[in-house]
């Protein structure tokens, strides 16, 4: 135990007076996270908050045109900007606003758009009443062109949900005003006032539930949710540069020699090293997640939620840690300098942490991508903390998370202490 | 031979990977307890492989050695508790000051408390360390660091106490200190010190009986005064030419 404990004192003494180590291991956590959560949280805020940014540009002075009109100004959906042909009098004006970024999606309402559609109704009318045993529709019918123009850059599905969005307001729209329209020359025939009211809205209602129960309807994703996790993920395997280059830089002193002398186990100073960084570990987590509970909501930011199941928090975050530790201690065995270790250390977890989701989120990924980041101990230590903090889930559902963290544990040290016997053996 | 050996090296081999010479030979010696012993010869004569044996760095090929009546390959850890050692190559943190280095030692050796804080302190002013203690061991000069690494390996107050080249790259002064106090230190605790080294005349004047070593085998051992009469030599330099018809430094 007295063993262990001068290993962890020696362990916080060395790192308390490496300078470069602690910016690694406590400020870069910090300044990744808040700078990747402000760059990705004005992507999340224009759709979640301040709306998608649409221009209508209305040259129709009738129902049709007034009534798309105030449906757009029903939905929070949109950050709407009304424009009636005073500003935007072509369709090349409208295209270059929505070049120059300005707004995501434009559309364009015809000029007589209504009094069209008041024509066609009335011409199907005539015909129903003159007695036309067969209506053709598209023969009373005159076509009305909506343009809907949008921005090149936005993504192809994005562009497919906005376009089904505008047909099936105007659709509903123009549905309204064609009964109107009917019910209108009806009342004329037969000499009535009868008055039937519309209602703006759909009869068929659809309810957006979350699938996480608890969190309700009103829960809506943001940047903090993934980037805090991601990024304390990513840091707690940045840990493997810091513990390396130690690993190493006593392999190549006499210290390494010195330590063989000591009575007792070598891989019992090992396990005091491997506490040490484990703790560091835990307490970059601890420090990231303070700051989205605390400073980025003070910042503007959005709040982080951490769910409610804090015990298996703690359970994964170990795990998280000891897999991290693990994986540095298998670097530093493997390779004799510390330039080998910093160069293999570091670029294998900024490729681990691209394909396992931290920089990228895995729904986005292709399939086979999304299949190769399943290998990756950032994506299982990821998707532990999506469960905890997205989907409110619990212990059951990150067992196989910390299970196969545990797995990785094991494995990287076994191979740690096998290269250790290789490379004695060689001695 | 000795009636009271605290180490017993019976035909220890040890051959190395990718070399086709044995870097020992089937050494054979006893080392009695309380004694200063040398093992002497140039470099590369297999020395520094004995000295690692002694201490559990390196497995022989073959052979046995007993120390303190254990046999050093079932019993390594037992061994460990009543050796100390101080290597050749300065075995500390840089970044850590010498207490800091100091401390953490003792508690591998299972000092603790105030009797760790108060040996290390009073090592520490015996060898002229004041404020220094506490700067960084890289801000040290070589004499200092030589002596930072020489109190960790007697911190524990050890019953063998291996010393390998303890004061190379040192200035005369701060060797004549040293030698000085490892010779009050084996009278005082009666550790067996056994010291490596290529300068002869030093290790004349420090050690009860001294070993000259070459390529893997014990040419001698006996007392330098004994050697020096046997050989009819004046200094053990001219013991060991007559020995291997070479100088030790060549």
């Amino acid at each position: 135990m007295l063993r262990l404990y001068a290993t962890f004192v020696k362990e916080l003494q060395l790192l308390l007076k490496d300078k470069t180590g602690l910016t690694v291991l406590f400020i870069m956590p910090v300044m990744l996270v808040i700078i990747m959560t402000l760059i990705q949280n004005e992507v999340y805020k224009s759709l979640n908050e301040t709306g998608i940014p649409v221009l209508l540009v209305n040259h129709d002075k009738g129902r049709l045109g007034t009534a798309i009109e105030d449906g757009f100004l029903q939905n929070a959906v949109c950050q709407l900007t009304v424009d009636h042909g005073e500003t935007y009098t072509s369709t090349q004006a409208v295209q270059q606003k929505v070049l120059d970024g300005e707004f995501l999606v434009a559309l364009v309402i015809p000029e007589n758009a209504s009094s069209i559609l008041q024509e066609d109704v009335e011409g199907m009318m005539d015909a129903f009443l003159a007695g036309d045993t067969t209506i053709s529709t598209t023969d009373i019918f005159q076509e009305i062109h909506f343009q809907i123009i949008v921005d090149p850059v936005a993504r192809k599905s994005f562009v497919i949900a906005i376009s089904s969005t505008l047909r099936e307001m105007v659709s509903a729209v123009k549905t309204k005003v064609m009964f109107e329209l009917i019910s209108g020359k009806m009342n004329n025939l037969m000499g009535a006032e009868r008055d039937i009211d519309i209602p703006d809205a759909d009869f068929f209602i659809f309810d957006e539930v979350s699938a996480v129960a608890s969190k309700g309807d009103t829960y809506v994703p943001n940047a903090v949710q993934h980037n805090v996790p991601a990024w304390a993920i990513f840091s707690i395997f940045f840990i493997v540069l810091p513990l390396a280059g130690s690993i190493i830089s006593e392999k190549s002193t006499g210290v390494y020699m010195r330590m063989h002398t000591f009575p007792g186990n070598y891989l019992s100073i090992l396990s005091g090293k491997l506490l040490t960084y484990i703790l560091v570990a835990f307490a970059q987590f601890v420090m990231v997640i303070l700051l989205g509970v605390y400073v980025m909501p003070a910042m503007g930011l959005p709040h982080l939620d951490v769910g409610h199941h804090l015990l298996a928090m703690f359970i994964l975050t170990v795990a998280v840690a000891a897999s991290a530790v693990s994986y540095g201690f298998l670097v530093g065995t493997v390779f004799d300098t510390p330039q080998q270790s910093a160069i293999f250390g570091g670029i294998s977890v900024l490729i681990m942490s691209a394909l396992g989701g931290i920089w990228v989120p895995l729904n986005i990924m292709p399939p086979l991508m999304q299949q190769i980041a399943n290998l990756f101990p950032l994506n299982w230590a990821l998707k532990g903390y999506y469960e905890l903090f997205i989907k409110d889930g619990g212990w059951a559902e990150i067992q196989l998370q910390v299970l196969k963290l545990s797995l990785f544990f094991v494995l990287a040290v076994g191979l740690s202490y096998y290269f250790y016997r290789v490379k004695r053996k060689l001695d | 031979m000795n009636k009271n050996p605290i180490i017993t090296v019976k035909e220890l081999y040890k051959s190395y990977r990718k070399k086709d010479k044995n870097a020992l030979n089937g050494i054979s010696l006893e080392i009695e307890s309380g004694e200063v012993f040398g093992l002497l010869g140039p470099n590369g004569a297999g020395k520094t492989t004995f000295f690692s044996i002694l201490c559990g760095l390196l497995l022989p090929t073959s052979g046995e050695v007993i120390v303190n009546q254990l046999s050093l390959s079932q019993s390594m850890q037992q061994v460990k508790k009543i050796i100390g050692v101080v290597p050749q190559e300065i075995a500390l943190y840089p970044t850590l000051s010498g207490k800091e280095n100091l401390l953490f030692i003792g508690r591998m050796y299972g000092l603790s408390g105030k009797t760790l804080h108060n040996r290390v302190d009073e090592l520490l002013t015996t060898f002229g360390f004041d404020e220094n203690r506490n700067a960084a061991v890289k801000s040290y000069s070589g004499g200092m660091k030589r002596k930072i690494n020489l109190i960790g390996g007697i911190l524990h107050r050890p019953k063998i106490l291996l010393l390998d080249e303890p004061t190379v790259g040192i200035d005369v002064h701060s060797r004549i200190a040293i030698m000085q106090f490892l010779k009050t230190f084996n009278r005082e605790h009666e550790t067996t010190i056994i010291y490596t080294s290529h300068h002869l005349e030093q290790a004349e004047q420090f050690c009860d009986q001294v070993a000259i070593i070459n390529e893997g085998i014990v040419l001698t051992q006996d007392t330098p005064q004994a050697l020096k009469q046997m050989h009819q030599c004046k200094d053990l330099e001219e013991v060991f030419i007559s020995l291997t018809g070479k100088k030790i430094t060549a």
